[in-house]
């Protein structure tokens, strides 16, 4: 196995290790202490929280700001299918088995290029609209703008690798780095997001606030 | 400005954000990804249209700090992850905006794209900036007042009791019978009732409309003479110390005069403070029931224990929403319930709800009068969303969101009345004899 694909593995033993941690003590926290008396239901809350709260519907940061709130969804999405690629490809190097892709012309290989290609670009649109606006630069640090290269580089280069392929080294460097910064700079919001969801799904439970309930009529 | 920061000062703040044993501050201080997408949903920023109002740079200042002296890559590579130093500067900057430019109303949570809880990490940078002794003297002079008089205007309590003998003498003369009353320290009885002090003070009419309700439900009630304060500026200041000790004189009264229920009058953060944060300041379950008044009186309209005629209210009624009694405490149904049983006309706000806008009176803004300018110029949003209701009437039952609209309506010409809920209801009572 190649210097590189051990440089990746490496870092992704240090990301998880320091996203366990993470996770672990935020779950050994465990639910805030409230003594006040409840009065909603905490688990349909946080349901509520996850899914209904999430819908583009209910956020003006979605519903005013779609074609960021596109960008940002299409991102995720090809975040998350990027690092499976890698996994994927990864551990067919590790353990030696065949993944049945003859060619590039694969569509299975097409479409997943095609998805992470195109949040490659959202990717860079983000960035560029980060760079453009002023207030959005004012709020930005030196981790915002990292944080969203590492990840539209390493989009740039799975789409690369997958329609050639050919996952080099500067492939598996790339996937390193980013194992290295996710857990120290923002994106490890990947752990705090859920737990933020199920802190305000928690909170706005526990009084009745959510779910919300149904607006009733009155007659006039 | 404020003066440099002593280390004593620097330790306490940071003592704030050190709790290594609280998830959800762990989780909110981590949380934010900066996209500023929560811009378009404070009224700060919505009308002054600069960066500095967005309410991620609000979260940002207090983040900072705990990347800077909380995690090793803040302490190690300050510049890559703005991990800011506490200093006099950032201290002034957090008080301007943390305390003058946020009512911590919440409507920024509901539209986060991640779901921070950015008035949570507002009141914790309040509470560093209070272990500092930097809380705005003019809040802290209403705090003050609370902790040292029993209520946050200061009245003694000689001129509260007379304003009370008035308000029932009067209330005897219109309902024609000396049974009515507005009863002071009496024990035992089903209904411990609180005031916001504005309403001695200025609105006394409020509470004779309320002892209406009580007398036509045939309650058995009581207001304390010397606790009767349901506002906790302590909420707001960040101290929780005193915090705590305005809940224990509401907690204690109650226990002294063994009321069986606590009713919190029309204040929304009086609310919350009492029924939500105080057991967790007092650390202890209430051994009573707890209930705003506007929830008593839709019981008492769902029991039958009171009839309204809704004709009696026939102008334009819209609803503003107090955020903590909604957005933040879940009344949304129940205001509408009691506010629709007792008007004939009511009309929605755009957007209402939890969605609505704060007035711009939350968080404490009310008292600070160095921000008198922002505050009603931040009013602009709710006499816009009034306006274009057509209402002849307010309805809220907040005595803060009454105060802030009558200056909203003042300042923008509106030309509407501003009842609180139990105005309301009240002006819709038929009483038989």
């Amino acid at each position: 196995m190649s210097w590189y694909i051990w440089t990746s593995l490496v870092a992704l033993l240090f990301c998880v290790v320091l996203l366990g941690g993470y996770f672990v003590r935020l779950l050994k926290h465990g639910s805030p202490k409230d003594l006040s008396q409840k009065s909603g239901n905490i688990a349909q809350a946080v349901c509520y929280s996850c899914i209904g709260a999430m819908s583009p519907m209910q956020k003006e940061s979605a519903y005013l700001h779609l074609p960021t709130y596109t960008a940002g969804i299409f991102f995720h999405i090809g975040n998350f299918l990027a690092i499976a690629v890698y996994l994927l490809f990864t551990l067919a190097v590790i353990f030696k088995f065949q993944i049945p892709i003859e060619s590039a012309t694969n569509l299975i290989v097409m479409i997943l290029a095609i998805v992470i290609f195109i949040a490659a670009v959202c990717g860079l649109a983000l960035f560029i609209k980060r760079l453009a606006k002023k207030e959005l630069r004012d709020l930005s640090c030196a981790d915002d703008y990292i944080s969203n290269l590492l990840c539209t580089i390493m989009l740039f280069l799975t789409t690369y690798s997958l329609l050639t392929l050919q996952f080099g080294a500067t492939y598996y460097i790339i996937m390193a780095l980013l194992f290295v910064w996710m857990p120290l700079g923002k994106i490890k919001h990947v752990l705090y997001f859920f737990f933020a969801r199920y802190h305000l799904g928690f909170f706005y439970g526990w009084r009745g606030t959510w779910p919300p309930k149904k607006a009733i009529q009155y007659d006039k | 400005m404020t003066n440099n920061i002593t280390n004593e000062q620097k330790a306490k703040a940071l003592a704030i954000i050190s709790n290594t044993n609280d998830s959800k501050l762990e989780t909110h201080l981590n949380a934010c990804v900066r996209c500023g997408l929560c811009a378009s949903s404070c009224m700060y920023y919505l009308t002054m249209k600069e960066g500095k109002y967005i309410p991620a740079r609000k979260v940002d200042l207090v983040s900072s700090i705990y990347r800077r002296y909380k995690t090793w890559q803040g302490a190690m590579f300050p510049s890559l992850f703005h991990a800011r130093e506490l200093n006099q500067e950032t201290c002034d900057e957090m008080v301007d905006s943390l305390f003058g430019a946020c009512t911590m109303c919440g409507r920024c949570v509901k539209h986060c794209s991640i779901g921070v809880d950015i008035p949570f990490l507002v009141k914790k940078g309040r509470e560093m900036l209070a272990v500092m002794g930097l809380v705005p003297k003019t809040l802290q002079a209403t705090v003050d007042a609370a902790v040292n008089t029993g209520n946050n205007m200061g009245i003694p309590t000689e001129e509260f009791v007379d304003t009370i003998q008035w308000m029932e003498e009067e209330l005897q003369d219109e309902l024609e019978d000396e049974k009515s009353g507005i009863f002071l320290d009496q024990p035992d009885k089903n209904v411990f009732y609180t005031l916001n002090p504005r309403e001695p003070k200025f609105f006394p009419l409020s509470i004779s409309a309320m002892a209406k309700i009580f007398y036509a439900a045939g309650e058995e009630w009581t207001l304390s003479s010397k606790y009767y304060d349901v506002t906790n500026y302590g909420y707001f200041n960040g101290n929780n110390e005193e915090a705590t000790q305005i809940a224990r004189n509401l907690y204690d009264e109650i226990h002294r005069l063994h009321g069986k229920r606590l009713v919190l009058g029309e204040c929304g953060h009086g609310s919350r403070a009492m029924r939500w944060e105080g057991p967790n300041y007092l650390k202890t379950q209430y051994d009573f029931d707890t209930l705003t008044v506007v929830e008593l009186i839709g019981e008492y309209i769902r029991n039958g224990r009171i009839k309204l005629d809704k004709t009696l209210n026939s102008k334009v009624v819209t609803i503003h929403d107090p955020c903590n009694l909604v957005r933040n405490g879940g009344l949304l149904n129940e205001i509408r319930f009691v506010v629709n049983a007792a008007a004939a006309n009511v009309v929605e706000m755009t957007p209402y709800g939890t969605d609505n806008f704060c007035c711009g009176g939350g968080g404490g803004a009310l008292a600070m009068s160095e921000y008198n300018e922002r505050r009603l110029k931040i009013g602009k949003i709710k006499a816009d969303q009034i306006t274009a209701t057509k209402a002849e009437i307010v309805v809220t039952p907040c005595h803060n969101c009454v105060d802030q609209l009558t200056q909203i309506n003042h300042t923008y010409k509106l030309g509407i009345t501003i009842k609180t809920v139990a105005e309301l209801v009240a002006d819709a009572l038929v009483i038989e004899s």
